[in-house]
């Protein structure tokens, strides 16, 4: 029985495998197939300061291991979620509160209302799927820089993950600013904006034209991807894109990754978060590994 | 609602493009009618949804239409003795008040096979009239179990087989002598739509069943919405996919 526990910004996570925001709602449907309590921790679906009614349907598609979304951040609000769930999923596990703004003051705003409330804030500056949801913080170093502040400046209690977008021009740089602008950890990627057509009608399919790209297919870019913003800076980095397996989730770790973060997979595989616990533990006593967070950043390049 | 490994009994063409899928589970699994399941094929990252037509013990037999690359792969590379991911029963089914005696059921397309699983549900107590639409009697499937209730009266497009018009039509047209205490109806969105402006000034309530394209299944990525007259939004998979004809925008 290896150690998976990780320590993130002086919390620690009984394992690094926490579902990704947007998959998993506030956890209670997930709750009713498995005890959501043996997780790392939940980042929750994206918060807003007002609820959000989303985009139209079709939200979803499928291509060759990957698909797209456009949920477009529908959620009930953070004082809903503060009040109807919060308690019940701290009494679970971690909880990473992720948001989301249209302007730098809602930013603020939702931050001071959260903090020390949750064990985490996750900063989304990269939904790719609402006008204003985000995405134009997360591409210039200078205004994820900005927006970082903003929220930094707002918590007093609660550490700050800014989750970075991989529609960028260089990774490093922006992590490089997240970490400038007073981030306690960088959690990425977030999806990459993606278009998938109805060649039958000659349409996209998305009702939004455009959406978020995960799954499987983009797992070589996010671990590359990873790897370059860990280097870049000495906050610890949450790793997710493509996360089907413990081997897929040790490939982020070694790439510089303290956890990670499973989405799309919980999908294909509503099992697949304990799965991927279990077999984190399996790999680390097959290889004799006593501690899972010895794994992390200790990929080598070939000469 | 359960994840369970499932073996494949049988999986072969009833009609032109479509399929029915049967698979054993290791236990009975209690199901509603109108019910479906999240069958998870090789190679696919999204399950998909496909209502569940018959529930006998520890056989559960679905149904669906060749429609893109998923629905082929399950078609031609998934075989008897295979083993099949599938997550179920998921979401609220149709469920009947016991003064609710008289059934009408008008279903359209791939629609008639969670109202199938209606029939055989409610057939051994109830008076159920199926108005059932096809295109051509190429498409016509099922028939014995459409067939188990009180009436079955087949519509095809082209008036190849039964009436010649929609199952609504056939529907309406008979309403009048049949008096049904409650509608259940699952088609496409406009033929459901049609029975809702058929229906309206009639007070009979009707349930109807909705297809969308889904994520997780069971109510958390939010994916499936659809719009609900009071302006709020409702998840297909968890809320629905049967609601009341008037409490969802068609």
């Amino acid at each position: 029985m290896a150690d998976l526990s990780v320590a993130l910004c002086g919390v620690t996570l009984k394992n690094p495998v926490i579902p990704a925001s947007g998959t998993f709602g506030f956890g209670r449907e997930f709750n009713e197939l498995y005890d959501i309590s043996c997780l790392g921790a939940v980042a929750t679906k994206g918060l807003t300061l007002a609820p959000r009614a989303g985009n139209p349907v079709p939200r979803i598609a499928e291509g060759r291991g990957v698909i797209l979304n456009a949920v477009g951040l529908q959620n009930p609000g953070a004082e809903y979620f503060i009040e109807h769930d919060l308690a019940w999923l701290r009494s679970k596990t971690r909880v990473i509160a992720n948001v989301a703004g249209s302007t730098l003051r809602d930013y603020g705003e939702i931050c001071a209302l959260l903090d020390g409330k949750t064990d985490f804030i996750e900063l989304n500056i990269s939904c790719p799927n609402v006008r204003c949801g985000g995405m134009a913080f997360g591409i210039r170093p200078e205004s994820v820089k900005e927006v970082t502040k903003i929220a930094r400046e707002n918590l007093q209690k609660t550490p700050l993950i800014v989750k970075l977008s991989p529609n960028v021009e260089n990774i490093a740089k922006n992590a490089a600013a997240a970490e400038e602008g007073g981030a306690d950890c960088i959690s990425l990627i977030n999806t990459f904006t993606g278009l998938a057509v109805d060649i039958r009608r000659r349409r996209p399919i998305l009702a939004n034209n455009t959406g978020g790209v995960s799954g499987a297919g983009i797992r070589p870019i996010a671990v590359r991807m990873v790897y370059e913003a860990s280097r870049a800076v000495s906050v610890p980095v949450i790793g997710m894109g493509g996360i089907t397996c413990a081997e897929d989730a040790i490939e982020f770790l070694m790439a510089g990754a303290t956890a990670v973060q499973v989405g799309t997979q919980n999908f294909t595989d509503a099992l697949a978060c304990p799965k991927i616990i279990e077999g984190l533990n399996e790999w680390c006593d097959f290889y004799g590994i006593g501690r899972i967070a010895s794994l992390t950043g200790t990929l080598q390049l070939n000469g | 609602m359960r994840e369970i490994t499932a073996t494949i009994l049988e999986n072969t063409p009833i009609a032109e493009g479509i399929f029915a899928l049967t698979f054993a589970t290791e236990e009975a699994i209690p199901v509603q009618a109108g019910q479906f399941a999240m069958i998870g094929l090789r190679g696919f990252p999204l399950r998909r949804p496909l209502a569940i037509c018959k529930a006998e013990g520890e056989r559960i037999t679905v149904c669906y239409r060749l429609n893109g690359e998923g629905t082929r792969s399950l078609a031609n590379e998934f075989r008897a003795r295979e083993k099949l991911p599938v997550l179920l029963p998921l979401g609220n089914g149709f469920s009947l008040k016991d003064s609710q005696r008289r059934v009408a059921v008008v279903g359209g397309g791939v629609g008639i096979f969670p109202l199938i699983a209606a029939i055989r549900q409610y057939a051994a107590d109830r008076e159920i009239y199926a108005y059932m639409g096809f295109r051509d009697r190429e498409s016509v499937c099922m028939e014995y179990e459409m067939g188990r209730g009180k009436r079955l009266l087949l519509a095809t497009d082209d008036g190849s087989c039964g009436y010649h018009g929609t199952a609504v039509q056939a529907f309406m047209g008979e309403i009048d002598k049949v008096r049904p205490d409650v509608v259940l109806s699952c088609g496409p969105t406009p033929m459901l739509r049609a029975l809702k402006v058929a229906l309206t000034g009639k007070k009979i309530p009707a349930y109807v069943s909705l297809e969308e394209r889904m994520g997780c299944g069971i109510g958390a990525c939010l994916v499936c919405v659809c719009k609900k007259t009071d302006g709020q939004r409702a998840r297909v998979c968890k809320d629905g996919p049967v609601f009341e004809i008037n409490e969802v925008e068609l």
